[in-house]
């Protein structure tokens, strides 16, 4: 017995050794490779998809700089304005503190609402792991407008009876992405808004909405993106319509930059989401190109 | 009985004095430099496996292109994404045979090998200067790599801020092999 467990274990050293004889360099070190998953990177790789954020967040001391625009026709299309009748533009500062929390302000000046807003990437989609199938970022928004009934910019808000005229809206965002392959990658946005002010016919001020958006990567620096939003208990004094968004985003180095068609115009998320009165489509009046342009600015750079 | 015995024991020698001609390095250094007017672009990847086998004067080198390091996080983001593929082409590889590897002095000597990144492979000379100290090994050297032959694209709008050929660096500190 003791000999015949001698031959086997002879023949299996024997094996083992003419194994790793025959086995080629790279393949063992192939095995060499630490075992951990990596995070995965790029999930949309701008901070926004195009109206509103993706999960993405910059790395630690990245310097967001950036110019969104949106122009549009008025309605009856026998205006003599050179290219475009309307336009807003909104400049932004993001600033990341760290790897997953970035804190921004922005101002845009048609509409003139100023936003401010944190997000914190709080989980990260792991390669090939059922663990963590997905990454989530908390993003919190705060709008500020200073709504004159004189000039009658929103005539969405009950202003009777009231002493201010400061309109401060909260949205709050869950964000949740996945990218399941290299070209592919989707969110949803469970979105809550509020403000501090009520809107007429006494509807409730707090809003339900979910955010949906795609990427669809078509060339090394090119991909297709689109968000649309759906909000639960729309306005009732006013007709509102889901704002949608097609677009091409495209990287070029330091500047990344948006092309889009949409029917929003504000870059406040509780107005676009909420308040957009038009409808998507090519008619003067609804159509809206919009163009953002992001530069970033690495304020520390890694020593090597 | 007996010569079972012994040759099982011969059989566990020889397996173990071949492995002993094996070293490997698990911190290795690569890096790469492309210099343009434009930009300059830099990054490092410290984390690079190397194996080292002296009798058969062979070596392999493979490392994660996510491991890569840029002074800016973006370009880090881009070189993953627009440029290597990391997704489809995780690694790049290489195996190469030394002309001569008599190693005992300090010595320089040709490689010949196949390298492959972003999934082509093709055939380089490089130039190495091997150490040994004691029981370990450490080998250095650079090569220039033609962006183009690797089917890198580049947009032409950024063409003018990468170079076309970019250079390598690469050192590797070797230590006695032990496999398990």
């Amino acid at each position: 017995m003791k000999v015949i467990n001698l031959v086997y274990i002879t023949a299996f050293t024997l094996f083992i050794h003419f194994n790793s004889n025959g086995q080629n360099l790279l393949d063992k070190l192939n095995k060499e490779f630490p075992k951990e998953s990596i995070n995965e990177i790029a999930t949309f790789k701008t901070t926004r998809i195009g109206l509103s954020h993706s999960i993405e967040t910059r790395k630690k001391g990245a310097l967001e700089i950036s110019m969104y625009n949106r122009y549009w026709n008025h309605k009856e299309g026998t205006t003599q304005s050179f290219l475009a009748d309307e336009v807003n533009i909104r400049f932004g500062l993001d600033y990341a503190f760290s790897d997953s929390f970035t804190v921004g302000l922005g101002h845009s000046i048609n509409d003139k609402i100023t936003d401010g807003f944190v997000k914190y990437k709080f989980l990260r989609q792991k390669k090939n792991s059922k663990v963590k199938p997905f990454s989530m970022a908390f993003f919190q928004e705060i709008s500020y407008i200073n709504n004159n009934p004189n000039s009658g910019t929103y005539s969405f808000y009950n202003n009777n009876n009231s002493t201010s005229n400061s309109i401060y809206s909260f949205t709050s965002q869950l964000l949740i992405a996945r990218k399941f392959n290299s070209k592919f990658s989707m969110q949803v946005s469970p979105t809550f808004i509020t403000r501090n002010k009520d809107f007429a016919n006494n509807q409730s001020r707090s809003q339900f909405a979910m955010g949906f958006g795609a990427r669809y990567k078509v060339g090394g620096h090119v991909s297709i993106v689109s968000e649309y939003y759906s909000v639960f208990n729309p306005l009732k004094s006013t007709k509102t319509y889901n704002p949608f968004m097609v677009g091409v985003n495209w990287e070029v180095s330091h500047l990344l930059l948006q092309f889009q068609m949409t029917n929003a115009r504000n870059f406040a998320k509780d107005v676009f989401i909420t308040q957009t009165t038009n409808n998507f489509n090519f008619h003067d009046g609804n159509f809206h190109f919009g163009f953002n342009a992001t530069f970033v600015l690495h304020t520390n750079k890694k020593k090597l | 009985m007996n010569k079972l015995a012994l040759f099982f024991i011969l059989a566990l020698f020889k397996t173990g004095n071949l492995l002993s001609q094996q070293h490997i390095a698990r911190q290795g250094q690569v890096t790469f430099f492309s210099y343009t007017s434009v930009e300059n672009i830099e990054a490092k990847n410290n984390q690079v496996l190397s194996i080292l086998d002296v009798e058969k004067k062979e070596m392999a080198v493979s490392m994660l292109m996510r491991a890569f390091v840029f002074k800016k996080d973006l370009m880090r983001e881009h070189f993953n994404e627009s440029y290597i593929e990391s997704d489809l082409y995780p690694k790049a590889t290489f195996e190469g045979h030394f002309n001569n590897l008599e190693g005992s002095l300090n010595q320089t000597s040709l490689m010949k090998g196949k390298i492959t990144i972003h999934g082509i492979t093709k055939n380089i000379d490089i130039k190495t200067t091997i150490k040994k100290t004691g029981e370990s090994y450490a080998i250095s050297g650079e090569f220039n790599l033609t962006v183009k032959d690797f089917n890198i694209k580049i947009p032409p709008i950024l063409s003018s801020n990468i170079a076309k050929v970019v250079l390598v660096k690469f050192k590797f500190q070797y230590l006695g092999y032990e496999s398990n």
